[in-house]
């Protein structure tokens, strides 16, 4: 069964273990710079964590013309190195900053969920990010979550 | 799926699979300078060369271009016949590139050593044209190959500063030799004898892109207003504001 990378921010405590596990599983170094998951700590102790959306309607993947972007079949949208050109496209379309471009390995970098075993998830010590089968209920959680967030846009906008 | 023979070794691929992808997909290297994954291939640098025997007849084949498509090929990647080839090629590149690192390696390789004939001056465009066909696949054309023989270069239509160039920076990230540079002053992003001014995030003041590049990638305005680490904490602020909701 697909799984989803579900995002409890409500539990987020700000240490940063997913941004270190990410980086150094991905790149062989601790730097949050490179992490494919960021935690932005708000005052009053909120901690978002953010990664990509895996989104259904993917701009990244919309704008990429080389073919280096594509979606496997867990439904997560993953970048082939070696075809990627460096035009950037993808991080210019992407609405929520969750792609980047490093010009030290001359590509493109986004979540793919560490090809089904997310370390960020191993590592986050109050399971506010969770791997969990793409089953009703999580799914559900899935939605309200967007839901939440499609509502506090609608208030920022008005 | 059909069966061809690399060096020894069976390889079933698909009908129309390249001899090179093919072999790298065996394990076996073959040296190229101009092939790019992304990119379609041209058989410019004409490093890839392999000897093929089909229906009997064997003979050099540029390995990037070469498909194979009937059972039962032949394909041989380190006869002296290639490794010549190979050098006289090296040789020729080397010769008229002497600094570009992307030749160095492959110059000790196959025992190259460049040797400049008189008057011509050490360059470091090795003709492979990925710059031009990054363009092409970007759609942007804003690059292509002009004159012929010893004059051959890329160069924007005209030798002046194409209105079609973006600044996207692709045909730099792609050279293999550092041929290509650009330079970020101020406002300002050079390429190719344009300058295009840069867009600043409202929020961090970051010079994230050029007003081009959003354009033709079709960015939201509204997105467009941040840069992409900007637009991640405006993100990651919803999220917040939803929560306290709950």
């Amino acid at each position: 069964m697909e799984k989803v990378l579900l995002i409890s921010p409500e539990k987020c405590i700000g240490c940063g273990s997913c941004e270190m596990a990410c980086s150094i599983g991905n790149e062989g170094e601790f730097r949050p710079a490179v992490s494919r998951i960021s935690v932005h700590r708000f005052e009053g102790g909120q901690n978002v964590p953010m990664a990509c959306l895996q989104c259904e309607d993917a701009a990244c993947m919309a704008a990429c013309r080389t073919g280096a972007l594509s979606r496997n079949e867990q439904g997560v949208v993953v970048v082939d190195r070696a075809k990627c050109i460096g035009c950037r496209m993808c991080v210019m379309a992407c609405p929520f900053g969750n792609i980047s471009y490093s010009r030290a390995t001359k590509s493109a970098f986004k979540c793919d969920q560490c090809g089904g075993d997310p370390e960020c998830v191993k590592w986050c010590p109050t399971r506010a990010l969770e791997f969990l089968p793409a089953d009703t209920v999580n799914l559900q959680r899935k939605r309200a979550f967007s839901a939440t967030m499609a509502k506090a846009l609608e208030e920022v906008k008005g | 799926m059909i069966e061809i023979t690399i060096d020894g070794q069976t390889v079933s691929v698909e009908p129309g699979t390249t001899l090179l992808k093919a072999a790298r997909a065996a394990g076996i290297e073959i040296p190229t300078l101009c092939a790019h994954e992304g990119l379609p291939p041209e058989g410019n640098c004409r490093l890839c060369s392999v000897e093929v025997t089909e229906r009997g007849k064997t003979r050099l084949a540029m390995s990037c271009m070469y498909p194979a498509n009937r059972d039962g090929l032949v394909v041989r990647t380190d006869t002296d016949r290639v490794r010549t080839a190979r050098r006289f090629v090296l040789q020729m590149l080397a010769d008229r590139n002497p600094k570009a690192p992307a030749l160095r390696s492959l110059c000790e390789e196959y025992g190259v050593t460049p040797s400049a004939p008189e008057g011509v001056e050490p360059e470091l465009c090795i003709r492979c044209g990925r710059c031009v066909r990054a363009c092409e696949t970007n759609g942007t054309n804003a690059l292509s190959f002009a004159g012929r023989g010893w004059e051959r270069e890329v160069t924007p239509p005209f030798h002046e500063a194409s209105e079609d160039c973006i600044g996207c920076l692709s045909c730099a990230e792609v050279c293999p030799t550092g041929r290509i540079t650009w330079e970020e002053k101020g406002r300002k992003r050079s390429i190719w004898g344009r300058a295009f001014d840069m867009v600043e995030c409202e929020r961090c003041h970051d010079r994230y892109a050029t007003l081009e590049q959003l354009r033709f990638t079709g960015t939201d305005p509204e997105t467009a207003r941040l840069c992409p680490r900007c637009r991640k904490t405006l993100q990651q602020g919803r999220i917040r504001l939803g929560n306290r909701e709950l």
